[in-house]
């Protein structure tokens, strides 16, 4: 398997990973009883801000990863993988591991900076498909 | 171009729509709020809003496109149906983005059916 499949597959493994790291603690702030109804209403109890913040950093992480998989989809595909795709997918994967604990202490601007790492290492790998 | 480039073509206009997104909240929202953790929440108005909109779709059509794309290719069944499948798609979807920027109706419906029906002629043939 090549890096890039390798790294796309621990990417997944980290949104599944980020999943429990917002799920069990809004489960314990704003109860199961809630969680496992319909949501036809807003919780009674809001969200502690360090969970939101986990919550929304899984939520950006779905678009990065659609956007990754389909450059490594593509790279894979035709048999284009370099020493750049590769660099450029442990790039991805290192910031946006880095991205969950940034977000989680609310790091300014060292967020926005590792997002801007991660699409930019993804551009990369699209643009080096194209040419 | 061949439906797989099509496919990296499409990556790079969402990412370009992330772009434009991003840049009209900077001016609506301030720097500052976005480098923040957002923990109060605050709206995009006009067509900042309207791009975060076409941004959730795209997200949304580059979800079912891709898979179709890569199905075809790993399935080897590709063929002139498919390339002008993914064309049409690519072409609908740089439509849907300017005219949802701009706000413009009936247009943004048309090529949003347009770019589905595409896709949808993609899994039929991989099927």
């Amino acid at each position: 398997m090549s890096i890039e499949l390798t790294v796309l597959t621990l990417a997944a493994l980290l949104q599944g990973l980020q999943f429990v790291l917002y799920a069990v603690p809004a489960n314990r702030e704003i109860g199961p009883g809630y969680t496992m109804s319909a949501r036809d209403r807003e919780p009674s109890r809001a969200l502690s801000d360090r969970t939101a913040r986990l919550g929304r950093a899984m939520d950006n992480h779905f678009e990065g990863l659609i956007l990754f998989g389909i450059a490594v989809g593509v790279i894979q595909m035709s048999g284009q993988n370099t020493a750049l795709t590769a660099a450029c997918a442990w790039v991805y994967l290192i910031a946006r591991i880095l991205y969950v604990p940034a977000y989680a202490m609310g790091l300014r601007p060292h967020r926005s900076i590792i997002w801007i790492i991660g699409f930019v290492a993804t551009m990369l790998m699209l643009l080096a498909a194209l040419v | 171009m061949t439906e797989t480039t099509l496919l990296a073509a499409y990556g790079l206009l969402v990412m370009l729509t992330i772009l434009l997104q991003v840049l009209g909240a900077t001016r609506q929202l301030s720097m500052g709020y976005l480098m923040s953790s957002r923990d109060e929440t605050r709206t995009t108005t006009g067509m900042t809003a309207r791009l975060s909109r076409a941004l959730d779709n795209s997200v949304v059509a580059l979800a079912l496109f891709a898979p179709a794309v890569l199905l075809i290719e790993i399935m080897g069944r590709n063929n002139s149906a498919t390339l002008l499948a993914a064309q049409v798609f690519l072409l609908a979807r740089i439509i849907y983005v300017i005219v949802y920027a701009l706000g413009v109706p009936t247009i943004r419906t048309l090529a949003w059916l347009a770019g589905y029906a595409a896709t949808a002629v993609l899994y039929f043939h991989a099927l």
